[in-house]
């Protein structure tokens, strides 16, 4: 998945995880003038390798880095689909995730909830 | 060359039956070392350690999370003496970062097919710091008997009665449940051994008792209900984890030998009533396992979970808190919600709490994981249910003539210690 995107693409993105797995995640981006909106979410049984969340920080790097999107641009978003069950721990739930940006590495990744409409209207902005 | 294995010890929890059931994954492993290797086991549950011992090289298994810094100390004290120590097993995989600290070798993945090459880096001096193997997962044909033989077998008696011995009959699982790490571990599908391979490896087991500690047996109706055709013959009685509760499985799962089922209990519904009923309409056991502490979980809802139970007529119950296990959704959701707050590897044993519960407070939920053991086992025991199973167990292989004596020159011993009065278990 090389291509480089004018403003927006939605694609499920191909990436090594944890200890060299291959792994899948669903990605959108949206580019604005001042910001980048990224989207992964997470596949669950469809993947067969690592969870966004335990690869956030390398995923996030690799994905600007191949779509040049500017680091301090960035807005990163972590999307768990529902599930299809009554457990609450299984509903959708959407994180925008902050990183320490330093020596071009992506570290000590901080969660922030968000709900959907909180989604909805940073990509209407 | 002589390789010596270890299995690190942990500390129990407090309030329980301890068994000390001969472990599986180490002996599973040994069964993939080279001819040229002479193996020693030591299972530091029941053994000291014996760091001076004239050795080569030093494997340790670890499975629990648990178990980890315990398995940490081993290395460092054997790395000390200038042995060089590999690790590899289900909680190596768990912690593979912060075990390196303490290994000049760790291994990642399933050990059949590769532990020619390490034992051959070892001997050349040319050890790698990783051998991953978390991508390439052996064909299931190729896992052969574990070595049962490396086992000093009167450790595992209590009271001169055996303890089963353990066994699986496939690897990985195509579920990949909120609180567990097997899809981390085994890929995300199910991988049956071949019939005639698990017929192959039961023929070399001398024990009439055996735990199945297969994830789940219920992913392929038609292999599962092979399997226990393939297992009549061999008049073994065993428990094991979760089997389908269709008539034609539980037929034959009983004819089996089907000795008692775990089944996970979360809701009270008619479901699971229904279900435990199926399963002793057959004569099959049902142990539930009730996981304590979910995000969907009030103080009433365990309390009216743990009401249920006494309803349902189950054998046995066995209550855990939610640990949150690396590599696990449970673990990556509390982690974004900021909600572990005790980072002791050594507590993450299923009892104890180490994060905050969504609607209670830590020390309520503490609190209600102990009130379920209490409830449950007011009337009668555990040692007292579990003792009325084995009657069960027992009356059958009398009827089928597998009925084994309990050992009377251990009858004075449990799991290798003197008992000269009734323990406290």
């Amino acid at each position: 998945m090389e291509n480089k995107v004018s403003n927006y693409q939605d694609q499920v993105y191909n990436f090594n995880g944890l200890w060299d797995v291959p792994s899948i995640c669903g990605l959108k981006i949206l580019k604005k003038e001042d910001k980048t909106i990224v989207i992964v979410t997470d596949l669950f049984k469809d993947n067969p390798g690592t969870p966004i969340t335990e690869w956030n920080a390398k995923l996030a790097k690799e994905i600007c880095d191949k779509n040049e999107i500017d680091y301090n641009s960035l807005i990163f978003i972590e999307h768990t689909p529902n599930k299809d069950t009554k457990l609450t721990f299984n509903h959708e739930s959407f994180f925008k995730v902050n990183f320490d940006i330093s020596d071009d590495k992506f570290e000590n990744p901080k969660w922030q909830e968000m709900v959907k409409d909180e989604v909805d209207k940073l990509i209407k902005e | 060359m002589k390789f010596q294995l270890i299995f690190p010890k942990w500390r129990k929890l407090q309030g329980q039956t301890t068994f000390n059931l001969p472990p599986h994954g180490a002996m599973v492993f040994a069964a993939t070392i080279p001819d040229y290797v002479e193996v020693e086991f030591i299972d530091e549950n029941l053994e000291e350690m014996r760091y001076d011992d004239d050795v080569d090289f030093v494997g340790i298994s670890m499975l629990l999370t648990t178990q980890i810094k315990q398995g940490w100390a081993i290395a460092d004290e054997y790395r000390k003496r200038g042995k060089k120590v590999m690790f590899g097993g289900i909680s190596t995989m768990l912690h593979a970062e912060e075990t390196m600290l303490h290994a000049d070798c760790v291994f990642l993945g399933e050990a059949e097919g590769h532990m020619e090459q390490v034992f051959q880096d070892f001997r050349n001096g040319q050890l790698k710091k990783v051998y991953n193997h978390m991508n390439d997962l052996p064909a299931i044909e190729t896992v052969g008997p574990a070595r049962r033989d490396l086992y000093k077998r009167e450790l595992y008696y209590h009271k001169g009665v055996q303890m089963v011995d353990l066994f699986h009959a496939s690897r990985g699982c195509k579920y990949s449940c909120y609180p567990c790490a097997v899809s981390y571990l085994g890929g995300r599908c199910f991988r049956p051994r071949p019939i005639d391979k698990v017929v192959e490896e039961l023929d070399t087991i001398d024990n009439n008792r055996l735990f199945i500690v297969d994830n789940s047996l219920a992913q392929d109706t038609q292999w599962e209900k092979d399997l226990f055709k393939a297992m009549i013959p061999f008049k073994k009685k065993w428990c094991s984890h979760t089997i389908e509760d269709k008539p034609e499985v539980l037929d034959l799962a009983a004819q089996a030998g089907a000795w008692y089922v775990y089944q996970a209990v979360f809701d009270t519904s008619d479901y699971i009533k229904e279900r435990v009923k199926r399963y002793h309409d057959y004569g099959i056991g049902v142990e539930g396992t009730i996981l304590l502490g979910l995000d969907n979980q009030t103080e009433d809802d365990i309390k009216r979970l743990i009401d249920f139970l006494l309803e349902i007529d189950l054998d046995l119950a066995e209550f855990t808190v939610l640990a949150p296990f690396p590599h696990t959704k449970a673990y990556t959701d509390l982690i974004k919600q900021d909600r572990i707050f005790d980072k002791d590897w050594n507590n993450y044993n299923a009892g104890q709490v180490v994060y905050h519960p969504k609607h209670m407070s830590a020390d309520k939920l503490q609190e209600l994981y102990q009130y379920a053991w209490d409830t449950f086992y007011k009337d009668e025991t555990q040692e007292e249910k579990m003792f009325k199973l084995l009657k069960q167990v027992v009356s059958r292989e009398v009827e089928d003539g597998t009925f084994r004596k309990r050992r009377q020159d251990l009858s004075k011993t449990s799991f290798g210690k003197n008992v000269n009065h009734k323990i406290a278990l």
